[in-house]
């Protein structure tokens, strides 16, 4: 839901690699593009068949075509790869991670927290103030436009289209 | 005239332009009518149920080809349940038996059987032309059947058919005795083919004019054939996806090189970009270009090779081209006629790269542009209006803006007068179809302009009754309405129930029709069929009702002098 007013409101903000902002929509439109939007409230309004019928009839393309396209698109997504370097504070020598290979921030921290054998944080968890586990280190990544941000105020499609690089920082220089 | 020989009025009526014309003059007398129908060659029937196959051939037994249109035009949007009908067999059959010099036949979302079309294959002695478009039904055995029997034909052209796969021998069937292909278009079809079989039916057939590959063929078998196919016009390619080695390129370099004839190129799926500069050299020739199956292709490669491509008259391409891909096409393909841009990313709130200024553009750089479809997801009034000042030309002009019921972008006003400005300014305008936030008002525009309108689609639009009532009172030549998910009821439905036999057929679907407005259109008007679909849903039951009757998911009315069919299955109600 976010993600689509957010998109509405300024077509600038939608990255400038379609074909991955594509394809992570693929995902991320089937639970959310009926029920977000005012203009879309005019088509609620008319009675309309159930929303899995829609999906089938909507927009007005032959099965040739839809399933050509459909058959591509997951060809596509299968083959790309979303490596960014990873950085921790202190360590000269990173390491390069395939975003496109885990499904959301917690395996995220799982992977990183493997990699650099430390306990790791971000920005939710990190809010929570959980007692007990006192992490030394939390997740920055640096966006598009080379602003660096906590990781994981965003939903996880959008993140993915904005990440450039990763920074693991130390919980005390923040 | 009474003394006329019959051979000099058959002289005359042979001059006669189409069917229309033909179906006229039966009219003035018997006689007329008599010679008239012996010498029909070329029958061409809209809707298969608007008449019966026995009484087609009765009256036409020395017709040569004969078109047949089954399920309604949604059925390409799955609108229509399977099982619904439109089967060949019947029309089929009837021709066997009453009109063995059949030559060609054309049939589109139709069901057909393979042994239909072995039937069809052993019965007629002269067969050469067998077009399947959007059908289904059949299987590649079916197509050994025609391969193997009919000794002189000459096209075989499969387009968008969904079609059982068997293994790749049919192609094999075709007898080495078979010289005479002129088509062959086989790029539906999901398996394999032999290579050999089919380099070797290239080599002989020395009038081959159009082939369409699928895409499994190796791009080194592409290249073989196009060194034997010299005056090949039109081509649909096989496999360029895959990186290929640089030998595999130059070949096909050279082989492109030999085809002086090409003017028209489809296929491309999933091509990979790295192909297409091989492809350059013919681009300068072509008229008619279909990347609609690329959506490998990014907006430059596509500007690219469109930028040489400045004879162009069709285009069909996706999205991906984005509007300044368009701006491109605008400025180097002054000769456009017909423009498609289909959506590389189908879900209705996703992002679309092509938006007004794409058309704007277009419609400023392509003068001649006459045929229009365009997938997009926002558009402007102003830009509409824009576009209609500057293509005055229209004849087919289909918006589909992704997202139903969207405003104008910029104003959030409804696209109302932007429409109106199409249908105003584009006085010989045949075929419409509408999208984005509509009120009745743009319907009032429709029947006030758009005289010459015969076939109206209609998405997620209007306010009520009045909006449909428009349309019915105006416009005069409308031949097929298609209706989906718009507030017309009952009132709107018989507001006009004598119009219903001057066209084709009517659709409506997901709108506010109940079954009683249904049975009292059925009870004034008994020449129309009345099918009232409803397919078994547990959510339909929990639909509104208005005014305590149940509505009606979906109607298909048509005019007929069949009466009811006896072939519709039990989820198809014929009033």
């Amino acid at each position: 839901m976010l993600v689509m007013a957010e998109c509405k409101a300024s077509a600038a903000c939608w990255p400038t690699r379609p074909d991955l902002s594509t394809d992570l929509r693929l995902g991320l439109s089937l639970s959310t593009s009926l029920s977000s939007s005012s203009s879309l409230q005019a088509a609620e309004s008319i009675p309309s068949m159930p929303r899995n019928q829609v999906l089938l009839s909507w927009p007005p393309i032959k099965p040739f075509l839809r399933s050509a396209l459909a058959a591509s698109a997951s060809r596509r997504r299968r083959q790309q790869t979303l490596f960014v370097k990873v950085y921790m504070e202190g360590l000269p020598i990173g390491r390069k991670l395939d975003l496109l290979l885990l499904d959301g921030y917690d395996s995220l921290l799982v992977k990183l927290c493997n990699m650099f054998k430390t306990p790791i944080t971000y920005a939710d968890v990190y809010q929570q103030q959980v007692p007990g586990v006192k992490a030394a280190h939390f997740l920055t990544y640096e966006d598009q436009d080379g602003d660096w941000m906590m990781v994981g105020d965003v939903p996880w499609n959008l993140f993915l289209t904005s990440v450039k690089k990763i920074r693991i920082t130390r919980t005390d220089k923040c | 005239m009474t003394y006329f020989p019959e051979e000099v009025v058959e002289h005359i009526f042979s001059f006669l332009p189409g069917q229309h014309d033909r179906n006229t003059v039966s009219l003035v007398c018997k006689v007329w009518y008599e010679i008239e129908r012996l010498s029909r060659r070329t029958v061409f029937v809209g809707n298969c149920y608007a008449v019966r196959p026995e009484r087609v051939v009765l009256r036409f037994p020395n017709m040569r080809a004969l078109t047949v249109k089954g399920k309604p035009h949604f059925a390409d949007f799955n609108l229509v349940p399977p099982d619904w009908g439109g089967y060949a067999a019947p029309w089929i059959e009837a021709a066997a038996r009453g009109c063995v010099g059949l030559e060609e036949l054309r049939m589109k979302r139709m069901v057909v059987t393979d042994e239909s079309l072995e039937l069809l294959a052993k019965t007629f002695p002269r067969f050469r032309a067998l077009i399947l478009i959007s059908c289904e039904g059949f299987s590649t055995d079916g197509l050994a059947a025609i391969a193997s029997h009919c000794k002189l034909l000459r096209e075989l052209d499969l387009q968008e058919n969904e079609v059982e796969d068997r293994g790749p021998r049919w192609l094999s069937c075709f007898p080495d005795s078979c010289t005479s292909l002129v088509s062959l278009n086989f790029a539906c079809i999901k398996g394999e083919v032999n290579a050999g079989s089919l380099e070797r039916l290239v080599a002989r057939s020395p009038n081959l004019r159009s082939l369409r590959l699928n895409r499994s063929v190796p791009v080194d078998t592409l290249s073989k054939i196009l060194m034997r196919t010299p005056n090949l016009e039109d081509l649909g390619t096989g496999n360029l996806a895959d990186d290929f080695q640089t030998e595999s390129y130059i070949r096909l370099a050279l082989a492109f090189d030999k085809c002086k004839m090409l003017r028209s190129l489809s296929g491309f799926w999933d091509a990979s970009p790295f192909c297409l500069p091989f492809i350059y050299p013919v681009c300068a020739q072509l008229t008619g270009l279909n990347l609609s199956y690329a959506p490998t292709l990014d907006s430059s490669d596509l500007t690219k090779m469109i930028s040489h491509c400045v004879k162009l008259q069709r285009l069909w391409v996706l999205d991906c081209i984005a509007d300044k891909g368009l701006q491109v096409v605008a400025s180097s393909c002054k000769d456009l006629q017909e423009l498609r841009v289909f959506p590389s990313d189908f879900y209705i709130a996703g992002y679309s790269p092509v938006t007004e200024e794409g058309l704007v553009a277009i419609s400023l750089g392509c003068q001649k542009l006459s045929s229009l479809l365009y997938f997009c997801h926002q558009m402007t009034n102003a830009a509409l209006i824009t576009i209609a000042k500057n293509c005055p030309n229209f004849t087919r002009f289909r918006l589909c803006i992704l997202e139903p019921g969207k405003p104008d972008a910029m104003t959030n006003q409804p696209l109302d007068e932007g429409f109106g400005a199409i249908v105003r300014e584009c006085k010989g305008l045949r075929r419409l179809s509408i999208s984005g936030l509509l009120t009745d008002k743009v319907f009032m525009y429709i029947g006030t302009y758009a005289k010459e309108l015969e076939m109206l689609s209609i998405a997620f639009a209007g306010d009520s009754d009045a909006g449909m009532m428009h349309v019915m009172k105006g416009c005069k030549n409308l031949r097929k309405l298609e209706i989906r998910d718009s507030p017309f009821g009952d009132a709107a439905l018989l507001e006009n129930v004598a119009k219903y036999e001057t066209m084709r057929s009517l659709w409506m679907s997901s709108c506010n029709v109940t079954e009683k407005g249904c049975q009292v259109l059925a009870s004034k008007m008994p020449m129309l069929n009345v099918e009232v679909i409803n397919e078994l849903d547990e959510n339909n039951e929990m639909d509104e009702n208005h005014g305590g009757l149940p509505k009606v998911d979906k109607l298909y009315v048509y005019r007929t002098t069949a009466g009811g069919r006896d072939d519709a299955p039990n989820f198809v109600k014929i009033l």
